[in-house]
C-alpha cells in the first residue's frame, strides 16, 4: 500500500506507538511490581526497580484474607448469569432474526435504547424491590439483575450471528418435517456455535466486572470481587502490597479472556460488551 | 435514530431487504422463542424503570419510611438547586474533556496503526488491556499512580526534586485525574473502533488523493474522516452516553471529592439514594439525567449528521 512509507518512517511510527503502549501499560506494571515487593521496597523513594521479588502477598490475599470466597461468589454469580442470560437471549435473538416486518426491528431498537439507560436509575428500584422481597445479599437477586441488564447485549450480538444463517436452511429442515424447536435446536444452533461461545464469554466478562449492582445488592454472604477489592484497596496504603496482589489476581482471568478472544473483540465491543 | 442505523448497518447487513423479498412465512410460530426473554425484560427492566419513574413523584425517605406524593416537586426542587446545577456543569465538563481527549488520541493512534505494516496485532492487543480490566481494579491501578507521596508519580517527581501537587486532594487536579482515568480506560475502545473504521475506507480513493499530491494529514482529515463519519458519530454518541453514567472509577478514585469537586450527576444520584436515603428525589435526578443525556445525544447526532450533508 502506498500510504505506507519508507523503512525509517515505519521505525519512527513503531517507536512512538510502542511508547504510547508503554505509557498505557505503566499503571498495570506498577501494580504488579508493588504486589511482589516487600513493604520496604514498595515504599522506597525513588521507586526501586531492582529488588527481591516475593509472592507471599499473592498467596496471603487468596488464602488468608477471604478473597478465595469472594472469587467463589463472583464465579457462582457470573456463571449462573451467563447460563440463564445466554439461553433465553439466544432463543429471543433466533425468533427475532426469523421474524418478518417491522415488529422485530422495533424490538431490537427498543432493546438498544434500554442498553443506553443509566444503570443508576435501575439500581434504586432494584434495591427497593430486593429489600421488599427480602432478597438483598442473596445470589438470585444479583443474578436476576445481571441477566436483565445483559439481555439487550446478548440478543443484539446473537442476532448478528443468526442473520448470517440463510433462512433457506430452516425451510429445508421444515420441509423434512422438523418442528420449530427442532429447526432451532438441531439445525440453526449448531451453525452459530462459535458465536454462542463469543457471546457467552462477553457476558461472563460483563458479569465478572459489574460493580454498581453488586455494591447495592450484595452483602457479607455474596460479596463479589469488585466490591471486595474496592473496600480493601480503597482505604489506606498500609496493606498496599496485599491490595495490589488481589487486584492483579482479579485481572489474570481477564488477560486469559483477551488472548482467547482477540479475533472477536471488535464485534463484541462495538456493541459495548464491557460496561 | 441514526445511532441505531449506524450499528444496524454494521451488524445486520441487508436484513430488511432480504427478508422483504422472500415470500412471507406467516405460518411460523416464533413468539414462544421470545417469551422467556420478554418476561425477564418486562419484569426486571421495564417494571423497575416504571417504578423509578413513579417514585420520582414522591418524597420518600427510606430510613424513616415516610412517603408523600409531591407531584413534580422533586423535579422543580432539583432544577432550582445550586448543587444540581453545579453537578450538571461539572459532569458536562468532565464528559466533554474525556470524550474529546479519547477521540483525538484515539484517532491519532488508530491512524498510526493503520499506517504500520507489521506488529499491529500485538500492539492492538496490548493497548487494549486497560479497556477490559475490571473498572474498579483499573481505578485502583491509577490511584496507586496518583496517590500522595508513595504513588509512582509522586515518588518519581520527588526523586528528581520536584514538589508534586496533591493530585487527588486538589479540586482541579482531582478533576483532571478523573478525566485521565476515563481516557485511560476508553481510549483503547476509540482506537479499536476507529481503526476498524479506517480499514473500511476505499483504497482507490486514498490512492487518487495521493496522486493529486495530498500529504498524510490531508488524507486523514479530508478523505478518511469524512468517509468514516457515521462511525465517528456512533462512537462519540455512545461514549458520551456511557461517560455520563461513569460511576465505578470516580467512586474508587475520589468518591466525588475533594468536597464536591468530582461529584457528577451519577455520583450525586448515588449519594442521594444510598447515603441520604432520599429515594424519591434520587429517582427524579436519575430521570433528569436520562433526559439530559438523550437531548445531548440528539444534538450531537444532529450536528454530526448535518455537517455530512454540507460536505457532500
Amino acid at each position: 500500500m502506498s500510504t505506507r512509507r519508507t523503512r525509517a518512517s515505519q521505525m519512527l511510527l513503531l517507536l512512538s506507538l510502542c511508547l504510547f503502549t508503554a505509557v498505557m501499560l505503566t499503571p498495570v506494571a506498577w501494580a504488579f511490581l508493588t504486589s511482589i515487593k516487600l513493604p520496604i521496597d514498595a515504599f522506597a523513594i525513588p521507586p526501586k526497580l531492582v529488588f527481591t521479588p516475593t509472592f507471599e502477598f499473592h498467596q496471603q490475599v487468596w488464602m488468608e484474607k477471604g478473597f478465595a470466597r469472594f472469587l467463589g461468589n463472583s464465579l457462582v454469580i457470573a456463571v449462573s448469569t451467563v447460563v440463564i442470560s445466554v439461553s433465553i437471549g439466544t432463543m429471543a435473538a433466533y425468533g427475532l432474526s426469523r421474524m418478518q416486518g417491522k415488529a422485530a426491528r422495533g424490538v431490537l431498537f427498543g432493546l438498544l435504547s434500554l442498553r443506553m439507560f443509566p444503570h443508576m436509575l435501575l439500581a434504586i428500584p432494584f434495591f427497593l424491590l430486593a429489600k421488599f422481597l427480602n432478597m438483598v445479599d442473596t445470589y438470585p437477586a444479583m443474578v436476576l439483575a445481571l441477566v436483565a441488564i445483559n439481555q439487550p447485549f446478548t440478543i443484539w450480538l446473537m442476532h448478528s450471528f443468526f442473520v448470517d444463517v440463510p433462512q433457506e436452511i430452516d425451510e429445508a429442515a421444515a420441509i423434512d418435517g422438523a418442528s420449530e424447536w427442532q429447526v432451532f435446536f438441531r439445525v440453526v444452533l449448531p451453525i452459530v456455535r462459535p458465536g454462542l461461545w463469543v457471546t457467552a464469554l462477553f457476558s461472563l466478562l460483563l458479569a465478572y466486572n459489574e460493580f454498581l449492582f453488586a455494591l447495592v445488592l450484595t452483602g457479607p454472604h455474596t460479596k463479589t470481587l469488585p466490591v471486595a477489592i474496592a473496600e480493601y484497596g480503597g482505604e489506606d496504603l498500609n496493606y498496599w502490597s496485599l491490595s495490589a496482589a488481589a487486584a492483579i489476581g482479579i485481572m489474570i482471568p481477564i488477560m486469559a479472556f483477551m488472548a482467547f478472544m482477540q479475533r472477536h473483540l471488535v464485534r463484541g465491543l462495538a456493541l459495548g460488551a464491557v460496561k | 435514530m441514526s445511532v441505531d442505523t449506524a450499528i444496524d448497518n454494521r451488524t445486520v447487513p441487508a436484513h430488511g431487504t432480504a427478508a422483504r423479498r422472500r415470500k412471507p412465512a406467516n405460518r411460523r410460530r416464533l413468539w414462544p422463542f421470545l417469551l422467556p426473554s420478554a418476561i425477564v425484560c418486562v419484569l426486571i427492566l421495564l417494571f423497575p424503570l416504571a417504578y423509578a419513574l413513579y417514585l420520582s413523584f414522591f418524597s420518600y425517605y427510606l430510613d424513616s419510611g415516610a412517603s408523600t406524593f409531591v407531584g413534580l416537586g422533586n423535579y422543580t426542587d432539583l432544577l432550582g438547586d445550586a448543587a444540581f446545577q453545579a453537578s450538571l456543569g461539572r459532569t458536562v465538563a468532565i464528559v466533554a474533556s474525556a470524550v474529546g481527549l479519547e477521540f483525538c488520541v484515539g484517532l491519532a493512534v488508530a491512524w498510526g496503526l493503520y499506517q504500520l505494516t507489521f506488529g499491529v496485532r500485538t500492539l492492538n492487543l496490548l493497548i487494549f488491556l486497560p479497556h477490559i480490566i475490571t473498572p474498579v481494579v483499573a481505578a485502583l491501578f491509577l490511584k496507586w499512580i496518583f496517590a500522595g507521596r508513595w504513588g509512582l508519580l509522586d515518588s518519581v517527581l520527588a526523586g528528581i526534586g520536584i514538589f508534586p501537587p496533591d493530585w487527588l486532594g486538589d479540586p482541579m487536579w482531582a478533576r483532571i485525574v478523573v478525566v485521565l482515568a476515563d481516557a485511560w480506560q476508553f481510549t483503547p475502545f476509540m482506537i479499536l473502533v476507529l481503526y476498524a473504521g479506517l480499514n473500511t475506507v476505499d483504497q482507490n480513493q486514498i490512492e487518487a488523493a495521493q496522486l493529486d499530491g495530498a500529504n498524510n494529514r490531508q488524507i486523514l482529515l479530508r478523505i478518511m474522516l469524512p468517509a468514516i463519519r457515521p462511525i465517528v458519530a456512533f462512537v462519540l454518541t455512545m461514549r458520551m452516553m456511557d461517560a455520563f453514567r461513569y460511576f465505578d472509577t470516580i467512586y474508587v478514585l475520589t468518591s466525588g471529592g475533594p468536597g464536591s469537586a468530582t461529584q457528577t450527576l451519577t455520583m450525586q444520584t448515588y449519594a442521594l439514594a444510598f447515603r441520604l436515603f432520599q429515594v424519591g428525589k434520587a429517582s427524579a435526578l436519575g430521570v433528569l439525567t436520562l433526559l439530559i443525556v438523550l437531548m445531548l445525544a440528539a444534538a450531537l447526532l444532529f450536528i454530526l449528521g448535518r455537517r455530512r450533508e454540507n460536505t457532500e
